[in-house]
């Protein structure tokens, strides 16, 4: 019997897991540190491509009031295909650091020809 | 007796020492993950109206939330206000939508229905106090101008879900 349940709900996370398009990003709370450029500090975050209909995702920067602030990324906007992951830096001037709260990927999407309503998913990690 | 014992300690004392590097692996995993499960599709059950509503031709958008520590994430959802793309429209478009608390993985989270913050009219914010999966459907109404047909042509609006750290 436990052998059923637990084949069962391998069967259901598996469909659960390949079913649906996700978009993920570590860490939760990243840590800046000290870049290697005077003034400017630095974090490494992580972006996770599930989404098999978006392959381009925007970086963004926002204070407690979602202003943007400025920040510097080897690209703002790149190219991630599906399934795949990718490591970026953001730079942040030390004087800004203080406003800055949320660092965010959010997805771009192509524009379609069909009568539907497009996705787009930002995830937001709170900056420690 | 003395160089018995001189000869033990020295071999003791000459035994090499292996050490064994053990590292302790970790992955940092995402602890909020957005899975959007069908994409919203437009139906066209008047002249001047593109509705969601399964009545209407439509289907909602259904997104499932996974939050994978409680008490972590903020998740929010923001229901078209304009089109992204669609024909010239030369009258006003009146919008409206929602977000709703679907199927829970856990029962308490379908307090969420009762906690949600709509602010603005546009965006439903829901705090995922609890770990597990969450599902969530968004529907959107767009009507067009007073007795007026909307112009033949592709209608695409966009529907922002967010998953924000508290």
């Amino acid at each position: 019997m436990y052998c059923k349940v637990k084949l069962l709900l391998s069967v259901v996370f598996v469909f659960w897991a390949s079913f649906g398009f996700a978009h993920e990003m570590t860490p939760a709370y990243p840590k800046f540190v000290t870049s290697y450029i005077d003034d400017v500090s630095v974090t490494k975050m992580k972006l996770f491509n599930r989404r098999d209909d978006v392959s381009y995702y925007e970086v963004q920067v926002f204070d407690n009031d979602w202003e943007s602030v400025p920040f510097a990324s080897t690209n703002r906007i790149f190219k991630l295909g599906y399934q795949k992951s990718t490591s970026f830096e953001v730079y942040i001037q030390t004087k800004d650091l203080k406003y800055a709260v949320y660092i965010c990927t959010m997805s771009k999407n192509f524009k379609q020809d069909k009568k539907v309503t497009i996705v787009a998913s930002r995830i937001c990690s709170k900056i420690d | 007796m003395l160089k018995k014992l001189a000869v033990i300690s020295s071999l003791i004392l000459t035994t090499p020492a292996f050490a064994v590097n053990s590292p302790i692996n970790g992955q940092v995993q995402a602890k909020c993950s957005i899975w959007t499960e069908t994409q919203g599709v437009y139906g066209n059950p008047l002249p001047n109206k593109l509705d969601t509503l399964p009545d209407s031709g439509g289907s909602f958008s259904s997104f499932r939330v996974d939050i994978a520590q409680a008490n972590f994430y903020k998740t929010s959802f923001t229901h078209p206000i304009s089109f992204s793309s669609s024909p010239t429209l030369s009258d006003t478009v009146v919008w409206s939508g929602s977000t709703v608390v679907g199927q829970v993985s856990v029962t308490e989270m379908s307090a969420y229905e009762t906690a949600k913050v709509i602010s603005p009219s546009n965006v439903t914010t829901f705090d995922m106090t609890l770990a597990g999966s969450t599902w969530f459907t968004v529907s959107s109404t767009a009507l067009y101008g007073y007795n007026k047909s909307l112009p033949a042509g592709s209608y695409v609006a966009q529907i922002v879900a967010e998953c924000i750290a508290k």
